[in-house]
């Protein structure tokens, strides 16, 4: 009101009338102002709702399926990151194949699934058992070409195989042993996967006696011995580690562990059990909780795989499959060595954070 | 919404009627508008919560016929009959059709893939179960068998599949419906901030174009109630609009100019009118002064005095001594009356005056009237007005002795009474009742009663005369002791005017 008198004081009486009109313009163009505005602004949140809704999604060449077994999942997040990158760079788009589904299907379920879906080619995580390679076998009379990753079937008509050497692995943990052996004698612990039927393991101990005999060690006090750790259901591989942990009279000084599920469930059960400093881990892969245990000294080191290369590998291999019709049978993954010294060139503060997010 | 107004000399046009009406319309029409956007935005909202969990209910629609797929096959398997068959054919058709609104394409949106892989593999599913019905229907017992596992296999997948995607699209629908209902929430503000800036700018509107209506009205009224009061000398109202107030204020200015217009008529008429009684009056004075012109031109006195003075020579060359004596007094008489008609004169001068008169009507009445003087010759050089005690003898001799059946006797004294000259006419006639004294020294008696008989001065005259030039309202008394008893008028001079003279 008080605007209004400030106005109409300010007024003639000859130009009240004018400036009424022009009062009565201001208040519509306000009106209208507000209005648009907030139309403008409805229309926006409307639309940014749109976007959500139908989210954008572009698409691709070929189909790709990757089948692994979903427990050790920081690994194989890892490697999926690897596949994803390069089938965007070359128009193939990988499915990690059961990660949506109501029902946790097994590897073979997965493998007849894909099958069945007439996907483009299928990265598999596999074994060298006979349904492994039956299904393999069907695949490729699908036309489905199979590229094995990690872990081989090779007496499958797989196309190609991304992994570690073996030998290289066993040969990497032979010099890790090297560093810790001391004296006294020595009792070695290699956790085995006693599901695996694959020569893998074999090479992989085998690469460690012959390293450690290379290396002069006195293979008198050197007691090397492999337990054969169940992955089979959810938590076996725990509850067999913790088994060992139970035997108190025959623990090991050394635990070498060839799985990134195994690394964790050991460092969890030396550091519950109290034997930190007593039972030296050799650990397999980097996740942020194994970095930090090696941080920590509770694990002495661990072989880290490129696990980015991996899954390029694995793209790789079937696009140039699908492309000419050849791929070459092996892809070899560099592997590295992590420990104290250079640990930290891995376990940046960013890092931890990211992997935190993550998590979260 | 540009309003525009059209203007004569500056003033709108617009009747408060129309004024009303627009700010009426104009505030409805805008509220209407906000309404209307309002509701159209509620009705997109609700329309797309509706959209959102269509895909889950198409979802189910897939399921219901897959299951009749593998229910009538299964139904077909245990009975072969041809109810089963045709009903197998049916839902095979229904879920073939259904399959066909899914993606087929590869695309890196995990709910895409999922359509993509329930896609083909109800391809691959419907394949084996049309197998299926061809193996049982040849018979094949083994085969059939082998494929209503992979059937019921691919079943399970499908299903789970489906179950997935339905899932995973009832998460995503979730989202949606989180974001929509805060959208919705967003547009509950936005509506309710539209509302009140358009009530309040609405209000602001009206308050502006009520005050242009009721102002000139305020103003009217003060000037009005001015008016009322009495000031007709107010300014005029200055007329802003052709509106009603307008009307009004043009109809008040006009009236004002109207009642000052008759107002000077009015005084103009009035002061026309007092000029026409003074003119009235002047022309009776004149009239008057007329009169007496004429009268005082027809007797020249000195032609009468001569004439007088020649008779007088002439009565004394016959020895007519009386008569001369009569003409000589008449002679003073007369002359006294011209010369001395304004001016004061002595009370001697008075005195002799009575003399000649006496004289004069003793003649005219053969010695009827008997004169009587008791005068003190000293007191008679006072100062006194002309022509006083003539009319009180003339009086006393026509009303006083005139008709008496006994001596008429009129005595003058002359004597003094402490510090006053008195000088008394007494007769001994027919005297007056206190009431016609009373009325004589009120002035009440007509001079119409006198003006006949006398020389024209009657009483009043006298009395008013008298009382003026003394400056004395007690100068003149008359007694009488009742009717037949004689009457005595008095008059006392005071003795300082003698000094002055």
């Amino acid at each position: 009101m008080s605007i209004f008198s400030k106005i109409k004081s300010g007024l003639t009486i000859s130009n009240k009338d004018k400036a009424l009109t022009v009062l009565l313009i201001v208040m519509s163009t306000i009106m209208l102002i507000v209005t648009v505005f907030s139309l403008v602004y409805f229309r926006v949140q409307v639309t940014n709702l749109n976007t959500v809704e139908n989210t954008e999604y572009s698409e691709y060449d070929r189909h790709y399926a990757l089948i692994t077994d979903d427990l050790e999942k920081s690994f194989w997040d890892s490697v999926y990151a690897g596949t994803k990158e390069e089938g965007d760079r070359s128009g193939a788009y990988v499915e990690r194949l059961g990660k949506n589904l109501a029902v946790t299907y097994t590897k073979n379920e997965l493998m007849d699934i894909a099958i069945d879906s007439h996907v483009d080619g299928i990265i598999l995580e596999a074994d060298e058992s006979e349904e492994t390679t039956q299904l393999i076998k069907r695949a490729t009379e699908n036309g489905i070409p199979v590229v094995t990753v990690l872990s081989d079937c090779a007496n499958s008509d797989r196309k190609s195989y991304v992994g570690v050497s073996n030998y290289n692995l066993g040969g990497e943990y032979g010099k890790q042993i090297m560093k810790l052996l001391g004296e006294e004698n020595q009792k070695i612990l290699i956790l085995m996967n006693v599901n695996t039927e694959d020569s893998a393991q074999n090479i992989i101990f085998t690469a460690i006696q012959e390293t450690l005999e290379k290396a002069g060690a006195d293979m008198s006090h050197i007691d090397i011995d492999t337990a054969a750790i169940s992955d089979d259901g959810a938590f076996g591989a725990e509850e067999s580690i913790r088994d060992i942990f139970m035997d108190s009279e025959n623990l090991p000084d050394i635990m070498i562990c060839l799985n990134e599920l195994n690394t964790t469930s050991a460092y969890q059960a030396v550091v519950d059990y109290n034997k930190v400093g007593i039972i030296n881990i050799i650990g397999y892969y980097s996740s942020d909780t194994i970095l930090k245990a090696i941080d920590r000294n509770v694990i002495q080191a661990t072989i880290s795989v490129d696990t980015a290369q991996m899954g390029r590998y694995c793209v790789q291999a079937l696009d140039e499959y699908i492309a000419t019709g050849h791929v070459s049978e092996y892809f070899s993954v560099d592997i590295s060595q992590i420990t104290m010294e250079n640990v930290n060139d891995y376990l940046t503060e960013e890092d931890a954070d990211e992997s935190k997010d993550k998590e979260n | 919404m540009k309003v525009k107004i059209k203007k004569t000399n500056g003033r709108s046009n617009l009747t408060i009627q129309s004024k009303l009406i627009f700010v009426f319309i104009f505030t409805s029409i805008v509220i209407f508008i906000v309404n209307l956007f309002v509701y159209v935005n509620l009705n997109q909202m609700i329309s797309k919560i509706e959209e959102i969990y269509a895909s889950n209910v198409n979802l189910n629609d897939l399921t219901e016929a897959l299951s009749d797929v593998q229910v009538s096959m299964t139904d077909y398997l245990n009975t072969k009959s041809s109810d089963a068959i045709e009903q197998y054919y049916r839902s095979e058709q229904d879920y073939a059709n259904l399959l066909n609104d899914l993606n087929v394409t590869t695309t890196n949106s995990d709910m895409k893939l999922m359509e993509k892989g329930i896609k083909n593999m109800s391809d691959t599913y419907l394949t084996i179960t049309n197998e299926t019905v061809q193996s049982k229907r040849g018979r094949n017992v083994e085969k059939y068998k082998n494929s209503y596992e992979e059937a019921s296999t691919l079943f399970s997948y499908i299903n789970t599949y489906i179950y997935s995607l339905n899932n995973e699209q009832f998460k995503y629908n979730s989202g949606n419906y989180e974001v929509l209902l805060s959208s919705m929430r967003y547009s509950e503000v936005i509506s309710l901030s539209i509302l009140l800036a358009v009530a309040l700018c609405n209000t602001m509107i009206i308050i502006l174009m009520t005050r242009s209506i009721t102002n000139p009205l305020k103003e009217l009224a003060k000037i009005a109630n001015e008016v009322a009061g009495g000031r007709l000398d107010v300014e005029l109202l200055k007329i802003k609009s052709n509106d009603e107030v307008g009307v009004v204020a043009k109809a008040f200015n006009k009236m004002i100019l109207s009642i000052r217009e008759y107002i000077e008529q009015i005084r103009v008429r009035m002061e026309m009118e007092s000029a026409m009684k003074e003119k009235e009056l002047m022309m009776a004075t004149h009239l008057k002064d007329a009169q007496l012109k004429y009268l005082q031109a027809q007797i020249n006195p000195h032609f009468l005095f001569n004439t007088l003075n020649a008779g007088a020579q002439l009565a004394m060359m016959e020895d007519a001594e009386r008569t001369y004596v009569y003409i000589q007094n008449m002679a003073d008489f007369f002359r006294y009356n011209v010369k001395k008609n304004n001016d004061s004169v002595t009370l001697r001068e008075e005195v002799e005056l009575i003399d000649s008169y006496i004289y004069i009507l003793n003649v005219r009445f053969s010695g009827d009237i008997h004169f009587e003087k008791k005068i003190n010759q000293e007191l008679l050089d006072i100062k006194m007005p002309s022509m006083i005690l003539q009319p009180i003898v003339e009086n006393s001799v026509n009303y006083g002795i005139r008709n008496i059946d006994w001596e008429g006797l009129i005595t003058l004294s002359v004597y003094e009474e402490k510090d006053k000259i008195c000088v008394s006419i007494k007769d001994n006639g027919a005297g007056m009742t206190a009431e016609k004294i009373q009325q004589i020294m009120a002035k009440e008696v007509q001079q119409s009663e006198t003006a006949d008989h006398s020389n024209g001065v009657g009483l009043e005259n006298v009395i008013n005369r008298l009382q003026m030039f003394f400056n004395d309202e007690d100068i003149f008394t008359i007694q009488s002791e009742g009717e037949n008893k004689g009457s005595e008028v008095i008059i006392r001079l005071p003795k300082s005017k003698k000094e002055v003279s």
